[in-house]
C-alpha cells in the first residue's frame, strides 16, 4: 500500500529561491556537512579491520528487509513475553491513530520525544498538541528547530542548519516566556547548560515518553536506540508509558547482526565508531526489572516500505539514516534540507520520497536535486546504489508523463536524428542556421526548446566550422587513415 | 605501431574541435596510428541520466555497432562518456532489448556485444599515460601552472584521479586542484539546461575555488570533461571574465609543441556577475 509523507506546501521554484538567498544556512550547512564527510573518511581511514563487520552488515541487513515478516512474528512474541504490546499500522494514519489512544488511555498530559524521524513521517507532535498534549522534543537539535517551528533540515543533525548566534537568540526567547535564567553566554557550553536544565524539568514532569527505533533484534525482542546526548535513556526509563515507533525496516535477525551494524551510523554520519550512547529497551517494569515504564507499546511502521519489497528498489530500505548521502552531496551542500520540502532530504530523500508515496508528492525530487555525481554511492555504508534508483526513478517519471512535453519532445527528436550519421550531419545544418538568431560575437546568447535553461545563465560557443568529423574528413591525410 | 580508434564525443566534435585535433596530433606525434570510425554520433548519456532509457539505448546500439567492426583500444575524449559506456551499457542494452518483446538471448547478445566493446574503451589521458612517452628534452623550466577539474564519473566510475595530472606533469606542466575538487561543478547533462539555478550556484562555487588558483596564476583551467568545462566557461563569460579554459589534450599538445601563445592571462580580474540565473 502507498504510503503518506508531509510535505512542504511551497512549489520548488520558492523553496528553492528561499534556499539559495539564505546565506548564513548556506554557509553554516557547508561546513558542518564538510566536516561530517571528512570525519567519515578519517574515522574509516583508520579503522581498515571495520571494512569485515561493514560487509557483514550489508549482507544482514538485505537479509532483514527481505525477511521482515518472519522477524516481525519472532518479535512480536518476544515482546510480548516481556511484558510489551507489540502493534502494527500499515498506513502512517493508523499509527497516529494508535498513539493517540494509547494516549487517552494513560490519561497522557505531557509527553517527551527522543529523536525520531519516523515520527517526523507520521506528524506525530502535530497531532497530539490537537488533543492537548504538550509534547517536547529533548534531542538538542529537535529541541532547537522545535523552538524556531521548523522541520529538521538533516536526518541526523535535524538544526545544522542552524548557527550558534541563532540557537542563543532562540534560547534567550525561551528563557524570557517561562521567567528562566537565559544562557550565561553564547558558548557551546553555555547553550548546552541551558538545555540541559530546561529539558531536565520536562523529563521528570511527563507522562509518556515516544521514540522512535534504530534497530529491533527480532531474537530477543530488543529495541536499540543510538544517541548522542543519552536522552533515550531518559525518554525511555523516567515517564510512566513508552511508545516506540519503528519503520519495519529496522528489524535486524540476531544479536551478532546487531553487533556489526550498530557501529555503522556513527561511523558514517559523524566519523566515530560507536555513538555515545547505545540504550536498550526489553520491556515495562515488573518482576526482576526495576526500572522503566509501566507500560511499553511498540508500533512497527508500514507507511508504504513493504510495497518496495521484491522490487529493483528493495535496497533502500537497507538505509541506516547516517545521513552520509546527505553530507557528501552538493546540491545539498547548496540548498540544504528544507528546500527538499520532505522529510528525508539529500540523495535518500529523492529517492525514498516518490518511492514510499509512489509520486503523491514532490515529483520534481529525483530531477531537480541530483546532478548524477555518484558521490553518494561512493559514501553509502549499506552500498545502495543511489544514482541508479535516481536514474531508474526519472524513467519512471518519464513514463508516467510527470516531465515537461518540451523535454520529451527534445529528447525525442535528438536521439531520432542522432542514430544515424545522415540525422546527426542533418542536426548540424539545422543548428548553424538557428544560431544565427542567437550568436553575439564569438558567443552564442541563447537557444529555443529545452536548451533554453543553459542561457539563463551561461553563453556557449556556436556550432563550429569545421566541426571535428569535418576537419578530418578534410585532412589531407582523410579516408581515416594517419599519414605514417 | 600501434593504433587507437577516437572516440570524439558530441560535445568535442560540435563545440569544440580543436580539442580533437591536439588530441590527434599528440598521437600521431608519438607514432600511433589515430583512426576515426565516422559514423560515431553520441553515446547516449544526456538522454540515459534524464530517464529516457529507449532513446539512450537507440544511441547505445549506434554506438555499439559504430565501434565493434574496429579493431584496437578506443580512445574516448571524455572520462563521463567512456564510464558511460563501460558501466550502463551492457544493462542498459540488454534491459532495452527485453522490453523491446525481443527474446532473452538477443537481450543477453547485446550485453555481451556491449561489454565486449566497453573493454576496450580508455579515457584519453589514461591511455595517452600508459602508451606515449613524453618527448625527449629538456621540459620548460618552471612548467606553466594550469587549474585542473575532473569530472565526476572520471573520478568515481572509472576511478581514475592520477591520469591527466601524470600526462600533464610528464611534459613538465605543473597542476593544481581546487579545493573541494571532490565536488560535483554542477553541469550534470541535460541538468544543466532543466535545472539551471543550482546548476550556476553549483558553477559559482567551483568558480569561486578556482580563483585562488588564477590568483596563483594558473595560465588556463583544464580538465577531461569538455562538458564540465563548457559549463564552467559560460558561467565565467557570461560574468564577464575570458580566463582560457582548454581541453587537457590542447594543453599536452601546447606543452609539447611550446605553443602556449594563446593560453594568455586574463586581461581583467574578477568581474561581479553580470547576470543572474533567472527562475
Amino acid at each position: 500500500m502507498t504510503g503518506t509523507l508531509p510535505q512542504d506546501p511551497r512549489p520548488w521554484p520558492t523553496r528553492r529561491e528561499a534556499a539559495l538567498k539564505n546565506a548564513t544556512m548556506r554557509r553554516t550547512v557547508g561546513e558542518v556537512t564538510r566536516r561530517l564527510a571528512e570525519g567519515r573518511r578519517r574515522a574509516l581511514a583508520d579503522y581498515p579491520e571495520g571494512q569485515v563487520k561493514l560487509q557483514r552488515a550489508q549482507v544482514a541487513k538485505r537479509q532483514a528487509v527481505a525477511r521482515w515478516q518472519t522477524l516481525w512474528s519472532e518479535l512480536q512474541a518476544a515482546v510480548t513475553a516481556h511484558g510489551g504490546t507489540p502493534h502494527f499500522a500499515a498506513t502512517a494514519a493508523e499509527a497516529v491513530a494508535l498513539v493517540r489512544q494509547i494516549a487517552r488511555q494513560y490519561a497522557v498530559r505531557r509527553v517527551i520525544k527522543s529523536k525520531s524521524m519516523v515520527t517526523e513521517e507520521l506528524e506525530l507532535t502535530q497531532a497530539l498538541a490537537q488533543d492537548g498534549i504538550v509534547v517536547l522534543e529533548t534531542d538538542l537539535g529537535e529541541y532547537i528547530i522545535q523552538l524556531a517551528g521548523e522541520k529538521p533540515s538533516h536526518i541526523l543533525g535535524p538544526a545544522i542548519h542552524r548557527n550558534r548566534a541563532q540557537i542563543a537568540e532562540l534560547f534567550r526567547e525561551d528563557a524570557a516566556q517561562h521567567g528562566l535564567l537565559p544562557p550565561s553566554s553564547d558558548a557551546y557550553e553555555a547553550l548546552t547548560e541551558y538545555a540541559r536544565r530546561r529539558l531536565r524539568e520536562e523529563f521528570l514532569a511527563a507522562d509518556m515518553g515516544i521514540t522512535g527505533g534504530n534497530f529491533l533484534v527480532a531474537e530477543t525482542g530488543t529495541l536499540v536506540l543510538i544517541t548522542n546526548e543519552g536522552n533515550a535513556d531518559m525518554t525511555t526509563t523516567l515517564p510512566r508509558v513508552l511508545v516506540s515507533v519503528v519503520g519495519l525496516e529496522k528489524l535486524v535477525a540476531t544479536w551478532d547482526d546487531l553487533l556489526d551494524i550498530v557501529q555503522q551510523p556513527a561511523l558514517s554520519g559523524v566519523g566515530r565508531r560507536l555513538s555515545t550512547y547505545t540504550t536498550l529497551v526489553h520491556g515495562p517494569r515488573g518482576p526482576g526489572v526495576a526500572e522503566g515504564p509501566e507500560a511499553w507499546h511498540l508500533i512497527l511502521l508500514d507507511n508504504g516500505r513493504s510495497a518496495l519489497h521484491g522490487t529493483p528498489y528493495e535496497e533502500v530500505l537497507t538505509c541506516l539514516r547516517c545521513a552520509a548521502c546527505l553530507n557528501v552531496c552538493p546540491v545539498f551542500r547548496q540548498v540544504g534540507g528544507h528546500a527538499y520540502g520532505s522529510v528525508y532530504s539529500g540523495p535518500i530523500g529523492i529517492v525514498e520520497t516518490p518511492l514510499l508515496t509512489d509520486f503523491r508528492i514532490l515529483p520534481e525530487l529525483p530531477s531537480a536535486l541530483c546532478t548524477v555525481c555518484h558521490a553518494c554511492a561512493e559514501a553509502c555504508p549499506m552500498a545502495i546504489d543511489l544514482p541508479a534508483h535516481i536514474i531508474r526513478l526519472r524513467q519512471e517519471k518519464v513514463r508516467r508523463k510527470l516531465v515537461p512535453t518540451a523535454h520529451r519532445w527534445s529528447i525525442r527528436q535528438w536521439a531520432a536524428q542522432w542514430r544515424t550519421p545522415a540525422g546527426y550531419r542533418r542536426t548540424i545544418r539545422w543548428a548553424r542556421l538557428a544560431q544565427r538568431w542567437y550568436r553575439r560575437g564569438d558567443r552564442l546568447e541563447g537557444a529555443p526548446g529545452m536548451a533554453a535553461g543553459w542561457f539563463q545563465s551561461r553563453s556557449m560557443p556556436p556550432v563550429a566550422s569545421p566541426t571535428f568529423r569535418e576537419w578530418w574528413a578534410a585532412r589531407p591525410e582523410s579516408a581515416g587513415r594517419a599519414l605514417r | 605501431m600501434s593504433k587507437v580508434q577516437l572516440f570524439v564525443t558530441c560535445l568535442v566534435d560540435l563545440f569544440r574541435p580543436e580539442a580533437g585535433i591536439a588530441a590527434v596530433q599528440v598521437l600521431e606525434r608519438a607514432g600511433v596510428t589515430v583512426e576515426f570510425p565516422e559514423a560515431q554520433t553520441c553515446c547516449g548519456q544526456f538522454s540515459y541520466n534524464a530517464g529516457f532509457k529507449p532513446e539512450a539505448a537507440a544511441l547505445a546500439r549506434h554506438w555499439v555497432a559504430t565501434f565493434e567492426s574496429t579493431e584496437g583500444p578506443i580512445v574516448a575524449l571524455s572520462g563521463s562518456c567512456a564510464a558511460m559506456v563501460i558501466h550502463s551499457y551492457p544493462a542498459l542494452l540488454a534491459e532495452d532489448a527485453q522490453e523491446r518483446g525481443e527474446p532473452e538471448a538477443a537481450a543477453a547478445r547485446w550485453r555481451e556485444r556491449a561489454a565486449a566493446v566497453a573493454q576496450r574503451v580508455w579515457e584519453w589521458s589514461q591511455w595517452v599515460r600508459d602508451h606515449v612517452p613524453p618527448l625527449a628534452g629538456p621540459k620548460p623550466a618552471p612548467g606553466p601552472v594550469v587549474a585542473c577539474h575532473l569530472g565526476c564519473h572520471m573520478r568515481r566510475l572509472l576511478k581514475e584521479t592520477q591520469a591527466p595530472r601524470a600526462v600533464l606533469e610528464d611534459r613538465g606542466v605543473a597542476v593544481r586542484e581546487p579545493v573541494h575538487a571532490e565536488e560535483c561543478c554542477g553541469f550534470g547533462g541535460t541538468y544543466s539546461m532543466t535545472e539551471p539555478v543550482v546548476s550556476t550556484a553549483l558553477a559559482d562555487a567551483k568558480l569561486t575555488a578556482l580563483d585562488a588558483l588564477r590568483a596563483e596564476g594558473a595560465v588556463c583551467l583544464t580538465g577531461a570533461d569538455l562538458g564540465c568545462l563548457l559549463h564552467l566557461e559560460g558561467r565565467w563569460r557570461r560574468r564577464g571574465v575570458t580566463f582560457p579554459v582548454r581541453y587537457l589534450a590542447e594543453v599536452v599538445d601546447a606543452a609539447e609543441t611550446g605553443h602556449w601563445q594563446d593560453f594568455s592571462p586574463p586581461s581583467a580580474p574578477l568581474s561581479p556577475p553580470r547576470s543572474q540565473a533567472r527562475s
